[in-house]
Parts: structure tokens; C-alpha cells; sequence
């Protein structure tokens, strides 16, 4: 969905004129206030279910919903730049989701993937974004991208990132960063053209954080192309808003390009404990669509005592936020799977396992990932891992939340002690030959006996 | 009201749920009533230990551990003076921090922030995507003992490596302790870079600080992992 200007221009425009607010102010008495005022208000406190991960209560789903929409309409984001708050009253958020696409594209020719609302349970397949945005030397980016590529399962190209620039060490916010815009967007061409996926969409861009790789790569020569690629926009935490995204919802603007929003809330953090987190997920998701006329995206919760969100507390908020967004809203809403161990490790697969069926049962439009090893270590991630969570995310597609919840109950056990303490496994080249881009006879048994495990636990897996 | 008495109001003003001026009023009143500065000191140390143990069993959260850290940062700018004034304690270490350029991420770096306030640090932060110059002038102006960077992205960790190599090409590097952290930093990264310590947590990170300055070596020194 092409940006309105009206709207565009409304936000800048609150991000200058605002009410003031210091960020610790923010921080410490705006966000956590009103995330407990309205936790109370909507009876919310406790009510976070670690021995049923999967959240399978309508009721409870639609109080949270109605707790986020009351939280985004008293915090509003604050813009970081300009100490700002960026408010809207509730008949501007509403308006502003009912403009949000229900079903949007990206790509062009055969690889066209098209994003659909999904309701809750929803058999309608889901689409699987890949990799997050982790760490690669410059001599493995090309290799693995192809390697991710090749996985039928893969839909969208959002990652990998890269570590060097021809040799030079890429700092972000730099001029490097505009340089890697195009250098990126070149490399994926590249990439996609060897696994014969021209044509696939691509997110713009992994490699830089700030808006230098948008505005070096987005809509130019050789870089990627807004009518068939999307705009990466990560909002920083909790609820804010900075001149980086505003910058990049601009050119996104300039170039009639679409938009991706994402942020997160952390278990522990700003918005208290799991539920203090799904409160602040649905309220910043409802801002976004709101403000930056996202046609995907959500902020998603993630624990800080382990950097990830496949442990109780963590699925069970993830799935009750997109619950919540499933049933009120028509979005297109996508999340972000945090894995901690890496790949050619069991645990990571069950990680994944459990942490996609919750989303395909949750109502979750796409899903981005994987980040294997917790997206800690250079060249760590391989295509073998993104290929095991695409296939239990879109065959998990059609499960019931109760059928979930009990195969997750089984697979919790094999690797929530580690969750602290995760395996960090092998590098792309310990784990595969980076010329055949084929796993190792190690990594395929490991991928084999896990998925023979899952299917034995009740996962409808081929 | 008894000594013991204002010691439980200052404990519990700390802790729950009074304001900062609450917080100031008490330790001015502490002050002008001749209380031993060192024992109010020991019950606000108390205080603060109390509330980390509090959100290391989740208890309590982020926003009420940054509460606590602010007011006890208040309450020592109170108390501080008389301490150097009445006895002959060493003044607590000086800290500089924050995330380097590039990056606007905030939490690891503010828990770390309230971590070492909590453990008697005195915190300077610098806030978020701060340019490597910056650390050095921040370090020279609070006259720090130790600098630390915080990074959440690939690409701002150049940034860490560059504060150390300005350092070390401005001939400061023996001044100050560098200590790394965030999601991407590992121990091999600090290692590798130069620093003097890493660790994986913000209460790991007030031990590390804790451990290198009580080392009383010269910096750069083999790198410490909490």
C-alpha cells in the first residue's frame, strides 16, 4: 500500500508540535503506568497461563485487544529525536486500520507471494520470511542466500546482513551503509537469479539499521524495487518512534513503495511481565499500522532473561497478541521468531517447532526468521534450519490452538532448560558445503530425527 | 523520630513508592539531623540490593529498578559530600556509558546504568548513538575510571573497537577501563577488539567493574569475562 501523504504529513508534523515528554519520564512512569491502569481495567493481572503456552481464550484475547487500543490512544509513540508524543484519539487509530490492506503482494512473476489476513486456527497458508537479519563474512553472503533461496518453503528475502563492504568494515549510520543499500539489493539479485527465483520480494534493507541502507538502495538503479519490495522499518523500544524511521517511511513515501513496520516489548522491560508486554505489543502494532500506514508488521514479545521467545511466558504472550490482532482487526500482522541456539543443534529446531505452530495457530499473517544462535555470531545460520521452520509453519496451518498446545507441552520439556544456556552449534561452512549448498550427513540426521520427534508428538508434519 | 526509624523511612522511601523530592527531603533531613552518613548510606545499599534481587525474580521491573537507581543517585548527591567531609572512604568509581553510533537501542544499556548506580557507581549516561569522540570527552570531563559500550547491532560494534583504537591513538588508553556489551558482543569480540571486560548481563557487568577496579592494575589489562 502506497503511503498517503495527508497521513505522512500528520505524523511528521505531531513528531514537532506534540506534547513534551523526557524519555525517562516515558520510561518510567507513561509507559509502565498505563499499561498497568489498563491491565487492571480489563482484569489482565496474572492471568499469563505457563502450563498452556498456547493461549486458546477468545475472551481473553479480546480484553487484551481492547487494552492495547486503550494504551495506544493515552501513550501515543514518543518521538526520540524530539521528545515528542505522537498522540491519536481511537476514531484515528480505527480509521487508520481500516485503511490497512487485508492482502497485499510482493515480488513479481512466479514468485509472487501473496500476504493475507489469517484469522485464528486459519488453514489459509502463511508466508515465510527469511532469514533475519544475521551476520555474514562477504565471501559466504551470495552462497547463503542462494542456499535460503532453494528452500520452496521461503517466500521473502528479508536478510542475511554483511560484515564487510569490498573488504571495508561497514559501521551503521555511516556512508558505508548507503553504499550497502545497493550493494545488497545487487547481491540478492544475484543470489536469487543462481537458485532461479528472480522475482522473489525483498525487504530493504537487512544490512543497516538506520535509514542510509533505504535511502541508498530503495527505489534506485540496480537497488531494490518499490513496487515489488518493502521498506523495513524497526521502531525502538517501548512505543517510540525516531528521525531513522521517520526518514525511511519518507522515502518509502518519494519512491511509492510499501512499508513493513516491526518492534518489539520485552518480558522483564519497560511494560513489566507477560502481560504487561502483550499489552504494549498491541498497542504499539495499532500504532504503527496508524502512523506509518505499515501493509505488515507487529511488535512482538521477547524474554529478557533469555534474548529469546520460545519459552512459556514468551509463547504465550506471542500467541496472545496476535490472537488479540487475529480477531479485532483485518491486518496483515507478522512476527518475529527468536531462537537461541544454533544451527545443527536439536534444540534449535524444537525451538522453532513449537514457537512457528504457535503463530500458524494464532492468526500471524508471515513470519520472519530464523535468528539461530540468537543472531549472536557471524556466518551462524544455515538454510537447513529456515527450511524446518517454513515446513511447520505453513503445515501447522489449520491446527486448532488446542491440538497446539498439547504438542507444545510434549516438546517444551526437550529444551526449556537450556533456554539460558544455549548450544551455540556450527558455522554455515562447519555445517554445510557452501559449494553443493548441501547440510552435512551430521546437520540432515539431526534435521531428520527431530522432525520424526515432532511428527511423533502430534505435529502434522510430511 | 528515632535514628533507626529514619533509616527504615529512607529504606522503604527507596524502595516503594515515594517520589524523588520524598527521597531528597529525608536525606537532607538525615544530614541536618547528625546522622552517621555512613549508616545511611549502608541502609540505601541495602535498599538497592534489595530491588535487584527483586527484578532478578522478576518481581519487579525495569521501569521500578530505574526509579530506584534515579533515587538513589539523588539521595548520594546528598549524602555524598559529608561522607568525604567525615571520614576518610575512598569515593565510589565513576562510570561513562552508553550505545554507541549507529544504534538507538536502550534497554541492556539502561539496566546496566541502574545496575552499577545500584552497586554504589557513579553512572554517567550518555544516552544512545553516541559518536566515539564523545565517550573520550565525556571520560575526560567526569574524570571516569571506566568507559562502557554498549552495542545491539552488527554494524555498531565497529564503533566499540573505535573508541578503543581513538584511545589508544590519543595516548589515553591507561586511563580508562573499556568494558563491551550487548546481544552481538561475546567474549571473543571483546577479546579481539582489546577490551578490558565483557559480561553477559548487567549485574555480571557491576561485578566486572567492580573486579577491575579493585585489580587496581593499568589499563588496557587481559580481558575479564564476567
Amino acid at each position: 500500500m502506497a503511503l498517503d501523504r495527508d497521513r505522512l504529513m500528520q505524523l511528521l508534523d505531531r513528531a514537532h508540535t506534540g506534547p513534551v515528554c523526557e524519555q525517562f519520564e516515558w520510561d518510567t512512569r507513561v509507559i509502565p503506568g498505563t499499561i498497568a491502569k489498563n491491565l487492571k481495567k480489563y482484569d489482565l493481572l496474572k492471568t499469563c497461563d505457563p502450563k498452556n503456552p498456547i493461549n486458546q481464550d477468545d475472551d481473553l484475547a479480546d480484553r487484551f485487544f481492547q487494552a492495547g487500543m486503550d494504551t495506544a490512544v493515552e501513550a501515543g509513540l514518543l518521538c526520540i529525536d524530539t521528545q515528542r508524543r505522537i498522540q491519536y484519539n481511537r476514531e484515528e487509530i480505527k480509521a487508520g486500520l481500516e485503511a490497512a490492506p487485508s492482502e497485499f503482494t510482493l515480488g513479481e512473476g512466479k514468485e509472487v507471494a501473496t500476504f493475507k489476513y489469517r484469522d485464528v486456527e486459519d488453514p489459509t497458508l502463511p508466508v515465510w520470511i527469511s532469514p533475519l537479519s544475521i551476520a555474514m563474512t562477504e565471501d559466504l553472503f551470495i552462497p547463503m542466500v542462494e542456499g535460503i533461496a532453494r528452500v520452496p518453503e521461503v517466500d521473502v528475502l528479508e536478510g542475511p546482513s554483511v560484515e564487510t563492504l569490498w573488504g571495508s568494515t561497514i559501521r551503521a549510520g555511516s556512508p558505508y551503509e548507503l553504499l550497502v543499500g545497493r550493494w545488497q539489493a545487487e547481491a540478492n539479485h544475484e543470489a536469487l537469479r543462481r537458485a532461479g527465483r528472480e522475482g522473489m520480494g525483498m525487504f530493504a534493507t537487512g544490512t543497516s539499521p538506520t535509514q542510509y541502507g533505504v535511502l541508498g538502495g530503495y527505489g534506485l538503479p540496480g537497488g531494490f524495487k518499490p513496487e515489488r519490495d518493502i521498506v523495513l522499518v524497526l521502531s525502538p523500544v517501548e512505543m517510540k518512534t525516531s528521525y531513522e524511521n521517520l526518514l525511511k517511511l519518507s522515502q518509502a513515501y518519494n519512491c511509492d513503495g510499501t512499508v513493513y513496520a516491526g518492534s518489539w516489548s520485552m518480558i522483564g522491560g519497560y511494560a513489566g511481565g507477560p502481560e504487561g508486554a502483550t499489552v504494549s505489543c498491541i498497542a504499539c502494532t495499532l500504532l504503527m499500522y496508524t502512523g506509518y500506514q505499515a501493509s505488515n508488521g507487529a511488535s512482538f514479545p521477547f524474554d529478557m532473561r533469555y534474548m529469546g521467545n520460545c519459552g512459556r511466558d514468551a509463547l504465550w504472550a506471542l500467541g496472545t497478541v496476535f490472537q488479540a490482532l487475529s480477531r479485532n482487526t483485518h491486518l496483515c500482522v507478522n512476527s518475529v521468531l527468536n531462537q537461541t541456539a544454533g544451527p545443527a543443534t536439536e534444540m534449535l529446531l524444537y525451538e522453532s517447532a513449537v514457537g512457528m505452530m504457535n503463530l500458524a495457530v494464532s492468526g500471524a499473517t508471515s513470519c520472519t526468521g530464523t535468528r539461530s544462535a540468537g543472531g549472536k555470531y557471524t556466518n551462524y545460520l544455515s538454510p537447513l534450519e529456515i527450511k524446518f521452520a517454513g515446513e511447520v509453519f505453513k503445515q501447522c496451518a489449520g491446527m486448532t490452538r488446542a491440538q497446539a498446545n498439547e504438542v507444545a507441552n510434549k516438546l517444551l520439556p526437550l529444551y526449556e532448560a537450556q533456554l539460558g544456556h544455549p548450544p551455540k552449534g556450527q558455522s554455515f561452512a562447519e555445517c554445510y558445503d557452501v559449494e553443493t549448498l548441501t547440510p552435512t550427513d551430521e546437520w540432515q540426521a539431526i534435521y531428520d530425527k527431530v522432525k520424526d520427534e515432532v511428527i511423533k508428538a502430534g505435529m502434522p508434519l510430511r | 523520630m528515632s535514628k533507626q526509624d529514619v533509616l527504615a523511612e529512607l529504606h522503604e522511601a527507596l524502595i516503594g513508592v515515594a517520589g524523588y523530592d520524598e527521597v531528597e527531603e529525608i536525606a537532607r533531613g538525615l544530614v541536618a539531623e547528625g546522622t552517621d552518613v555512613l549508616a545511611a548510606i549502608d541502609v540505601a545499599t541495602a535498599a538497592m540490593d534489595e530491588i535487584g534481587e527483586k527484578f532478578a525474580a522478576f518481581e519487579v521491573f525495569l521501569p521500578d529498578l530505574m526509579i530506584a537507581g534515579e533515587k538513589m543517585t539523588r539521595c548520594m548527591a546528598i549524602l555524598q559530600p559529608y561522607i568525604q567531609a567525615t571520614s576518610d572512604a575512598k569515593a565510589s568509581a565513576r562510570v561513562v556509558l552508553g550505545t554507541v553510533s549507529g544504534d538507538l537501542h536502550d534497554i541492556g544499556k539502561n539496566l546496566v546504568a541502574t545496575m552499577l548506580t545500584v552497586a554504589g557507581f557513579e553512572v554517567s549516561d550518555l544516552g544512545v548513538n553516541v559518536p566515539p569522540l564523545e565517550f573520550i570527552k565525556a571520560a575526560r570531563e567526569h574524570k571516569a575510571d571506566i568507559l562502557a559500550l554498549s552495542s545491539l547491532m552488527t554494524n555498531s560494534l565497529p564503533y566499540q573497537k573505535e573508541v578503543i583504537d581513538l584511545l589508544t591513538e590519543m595516548g589515553q588508553r591507561e586511563r580508562y577501563y573499556v568494558i563491551v556489551g550487548g546481544g552481538p558482543v561475546t567474549p571473543e569480540f571483546a577479546r579481539q577488539i582489546g577490551a578490558d571486560g565483557w559480561a553477559e548481563n548487567a549485574a555480571q557487568a557491576a561485578g566486572l567493574c567492580r573486579q577491575l577496579i579493585e585489580s587496581g592494575n593499568t589499563p588496557p589489562v587481559t580481558t575479564v569475562i564476567a
